[in-house]
Parts: structure tokens; C-alpha cells; sequence
């Protein structure tokens, strides 16, 4: 019996092994393509009820950000909204029959932490420069560094096996309790499967803007204390 | 446990290539929009802005022009009062001018009849005293009605100027003589001869007869008049009455002197 761990290919295109959770990323980006393309065809000043959910939705966006990372959310939209999408969605593809939710398997999690790591040293770099982003290692003292370096890399690594755990844990509880009890008894469970990954989009999203929002304001607070004057993030 | 590393860079590829398309085309025209439902409300907001501001303004002039509107409204009012009552200071006085000429018109209407009243009542006793005269010489017989009045018709004679004098009777008419009766020859012939004598010069004398003078002798001339009457008298006494009342000095007929 293999490990439910381990990805098998489902086909390959070229040398590239396709897999279950790539696939089912492709149909969540085909499907969200094709619903944002419709649904913002038609955008007008009076909002209909899904351009003002979808309006709602990008508020809420703009206000986790710029809540958490006190800056214009404009340059972080996207990302941090993809996110919070990207994942709400492929956590509750369970729902469907017979789809396992990419997130509950670590290759998509690790995609999601390197992104997140990348966009941190991105906007880090592109706010303070690359001087001042590599100064942030070295507060408050030089002593810091190998554990500002450690807590970059512990810090993503968090992040991918906090969303892979919760996920596929609760993969995992379903499928035990449907393969021990009846058709009905992991309704529950699926419910608070769907909380659960409701919950862990939220959190994946704000510790993304936590960890971007910090590497631009601590860049910032230790311009201050030298005296410079801030770079625009 | 094992990473496979394709789906790994699968999926960062896949991730990547959604946040382009989800910002492509969810996240920036949906923005896009809030931004322009925003602008358009901020306009909103200045154009109310303005709106106020005009509607201020205007309601700053309005209460100007209202406090302004007052101010001449007093103003009318008190010009208004004040030709009223130059106007009622006016009529006031038209009407005490208008009072005074009626009471003076009264004052004269009432001298007027008192003098009317006063005359009818000199009238009243004229007539009373010519009743009482001829009811008195009623009682006198009829000689005394001309003998007693001719000595007093030469002596009125003989005061005449001399040139009127000179005049009576000297165009050979007569002298008109006019009596209370009818006198008689021995009468006619006394009165010429005391006429003459008052003369100086024979007259002759036409006589005529004129109840109305009681008793006594009155002569007619051109240019003047002997009279020495008792109607002569009593008009003397009543115009010394006249006289007396228009002085204001009532119960002065005592005093006349034929």
C-alpha cells in the first residue's frame, strides 16, 4: 500500500509528472478565470449583488492589509488576495467527490510558504533597499544575525506545515471515519473541515501580510532610530 | 516522506500565473471601480460642498436683505409716523382755525341778532312810547298838539345857517309845513307869523297833515329840516338808546333831550 503522502502521477506531459493537486489547481484557475472575466464584464457605479460581494471581497482585502501591514494595500492586493482565494478554495475542493484539496499536500503548501518567502525579500528589498534589507538581520546587534536568518526560514516553514497539517489532517479524519462508520456519519466532520480551512486561508493570508508588513517596518524603525528619512514602501 | 519537486514548481508556477489573472481581472477592475465610486461620491461631497457653501451665501444675502427690508420697514414707518403726525398737527390746526372762524361767525351771528334783538326792541318801544305818547296826549286837548311846539319851530328855525335861511321860501313857493293835524286858520296864522318873525322876512307856509308825528311842527326844506315833533323826539330818544346799547351802556334813553 503506498503512503496517501506520496504524489503518483497522473499522467505526464512531456517529461513533466502531472499530479492530482496540479490538476486540480489548473481547474481552480480555469474556474476563477473564467468567473472573474464574467463577472467583471459588466461592472457598473450601481453594483449588482455579486459585483458588490465581489466588491465586498476585495474590501475585506484591502482591509486585512492595510490593518496588518499599515501601508497602501493596492501593491499587495493581489497577492495577499490570491492567497486568501487560492487556498479557501482548494481547502473546500473537498467538498467535491472523489477531490483531494491540493493544500493537503505539501508540494502546494511549500509553493504557497516560497512564494510568501519571496514576496517577504521582495518587498523588503524593493522598500529598503538591498543594504537595508540585509541590515534588518542584524538588528538589534550583529549577535542577531544567524537567528534573524533561522527565524526567516522558520517562520516559512511554519507557515507550510501549518496549512499542510491542519488540511490533511482533516483529510485524513474523514477518510477514517468514512471508511469505519457509514455514508452520513463524516458530514460533521466535513463541516468543520470547511471552518477549519476557512480559518486556515485567513491565517495563511494575514501571516503572509505579517511577514511582509515586518520586513518592511522593521527597515523602517531602524531608519528612524539612525535618524533616515523612510523609504516609501 | 518524499517532495516531488515538479509538482512543487508546478504549483509556484500555477500560484504565480493566478495572481496575475486574479489581479488581471478581479482585483483590479473590481479596485478600479471602488475608486471611481469613490471619486464620484468625493465630487459628490465638493459639489455639496459648493452647494452649501452657494446655499450659505445665499442665505447670508437673504437674511441681509431681510434685516435691510427691516431697517426700511422702520425707517417707512417712522417717516410714515412722523407725516402723520405733522399731518394731525395740521388738521389740529385747520381744525382750531376752522373752530375759531366759526366761533367768531357765531359771536358775530350772536351780536347780530342781539343788535336785530336790540333794534326790535327799540322798535317795540318806540312803538310802546308812541302808544303811550298819543294815548297820553289823548288825554290833552287837541290845542296842545301844535300851540307848545311852535315857539320851539321858530327857535329851530332861527339856529338854520343863514344861508339856508336866506333860501326858505325865497323862490316864492311856500314853506312846507307839515302838522299832527289839521290845523286850523288861528293856528296857520300863528305859525307863519312866529316864522316869519324866526325869518325876519313874510313866508308863506303850505301846510300838510302827518298823523305819524303825534304832536307838533315840522318844516321841509331842499337842503334841510326843522323838526320839533314829539316823533322827532322819540327818534331821538331812540337813537340815543341806539347809541347807549351799541356802547354798552344800557338805560341811557333817560338822558335824551328833545
Amino acid at each position: 500500500m503506498n503512503s496517501p503522502l506520496v504524489l503518483e502521477p497522473l499522467f505526464h506531459v512531456g517529461p513533466i509528472p502531472i499530479t492530482s493537486p496540479v490538476l486540480v489547481t489548473w481547474a481552480i484557475m480555469i474556474a476563477l478565470a473564467l468567473i472573474c472575466r464574467f463577472a467583471t464584464a459588466r461592472l457598473t457605479l450601481e453594483p449588482s449583488r455579486f459585483q458588490a460581494v465581489l466588491e465586498l471581497l476585495v474590501s475585506t482585502v484591502d482591509g486585512l492589509v492595510a490593518d496588518t501591514m499599515q501601508s497602501e494595500p493596492a501593491r499587495y492586493r493581489a497577492l495577499i488576495g490570491t492567497i486568501l482565494i487560492y487556498v479557501l478554495i482548494a481547502n473546500w475542493s473537498s467538498l467535491i467527490p472523489g477531490i483531494e484539496p491540493p493544500t493537503a499536500h505539501l508540494e502546494t503548501d511549500a509553493a504557497l510558504a516560497f512564494i510568501v518567502f519571496c514576496a517577504t525579500i521582495y518587498y523588503g528589498v524593493r522598500a529598503l533597499g538591498l543594504g537595508g534589507y540585509l541590515r534588518t538581520f542584524a538588528e538589534p546587534s550583529w549577535v542577531m544575525i544567524p537567528l534573524n536568518v533561522v527565524e526567516q526560514i522558520t517562520r516559512t516553514f511554519s507557515l507550510l506545515v501549518r496549512l499542510f497539517g491542519n488540511i490533511m489532517s482533516g483529510v485524513f479524519v474523514i477518510g477514517i471515519v468514512l471508511s469505519l462508520a457509514g455514508l452520513l456519519v463524516p458530514i460533521p466532520f466535513m463541516a468543520l473541515d470547511l471552518l477549519t480551512g476557512a480559518v486556515q486561508a485567513y491565517i495563511f493570508a494575514v501571516l503572509a501580510c505579517v511577514f511582509i508588513g515586518a520586513a518592511i517596518s522593521e527597515g523602517q524603525a531602524s531608519r528612524k532610530s539612525d535618524g533616515k528619512e523612510p523609504t516609501s514602501p | 516522506m518524499q517532495i516531488d519537486w515538479w509538482t512543487l514548481g508546478l504549483q509556484t508556477a500555477n500560484v504565480l500565473v493566478l495572481v496575475w489573472i486574479l489581479g488581471r481581472f478581479l482585483f483590479r477592475p473590481v479596485a478600479g471601480m471602488i475608486e471611481q465610486r469613490r471619486v464620484l461620491a468625493s465630487k459628490a461631497l465638493d459639489d455639496a460642498r459648493v452647494a452649501q457653501a452657494a446655499a450659505e451665501a445665499a442665505r447670508a444675502e437673504a437674511e441681509r436683505t431681510t434685516a435691510d427690508l427691516a431697517r426700511s420697514r422702520a425707517d417707512a414707518l417712522k417717516k410714515a409716523a412722523q407725516e402723520a403726525e405733522a399731518e394731525k398737527q395740521g388738521i389740529i390746526a385747520a381744525a382750531r382755525t376752522e373752530a375759531e372762524r366759526v366761533r367768531e361767525a357765531a359771536k358775530a351771528d350772536i351780536a347780530r341778532a342781539r343788535a336785530d334783538e336790540a333794534a326790535a326792541a327799540r322798535g317795540r318801544a318806540s312803538a310802546l312810547a308812541l302808544d303811550i305818547a298819543d294815548k297820553l296826549l289823548s288825554r290833552l286837548p287837541e290845542q296842545a298838539r301844535i300851540d307848545g311846539f311852535i315857539p320851539g319851530l321858530a327857535e329851530g328855525l332861527a339856529a338854520l345857517p343863514d344861508e339856508i335861511r336866506a333860501g326858505l321860501g325865497a323862490d316864492g313857493h311856500p314853506v312846507r309845513l307839515k302838522a299832527a293835524r289839521a290845523l286850523s286858520d288861528a293856528e296857520v296864522n300863528a305859525c307863519r307869523e312866529q316864522l316869519s318873525r324866526a325869518l325876519g322876512r313874510p313866508v308863506e307856509i303850505a301846510c300838510e297833515t302827518d298823523p305819524a308825528l303825534i304832536a307838533g311842527l315840522e318844516l321841509d326844506m331842499p337842503h334841510a329840516a326843522v323838526r320839533n315833533s314829539l316823533r322827532a323826539d322819540l327818534d331821538r330818544v331812540a337813537g340815543a338808546l341806539a347809541k347807549g346799547s351799541k356802547a354798552g351802556a344800557p338805560g341811557s334813553n333817560g338822558s335824551a333831550t328833545p
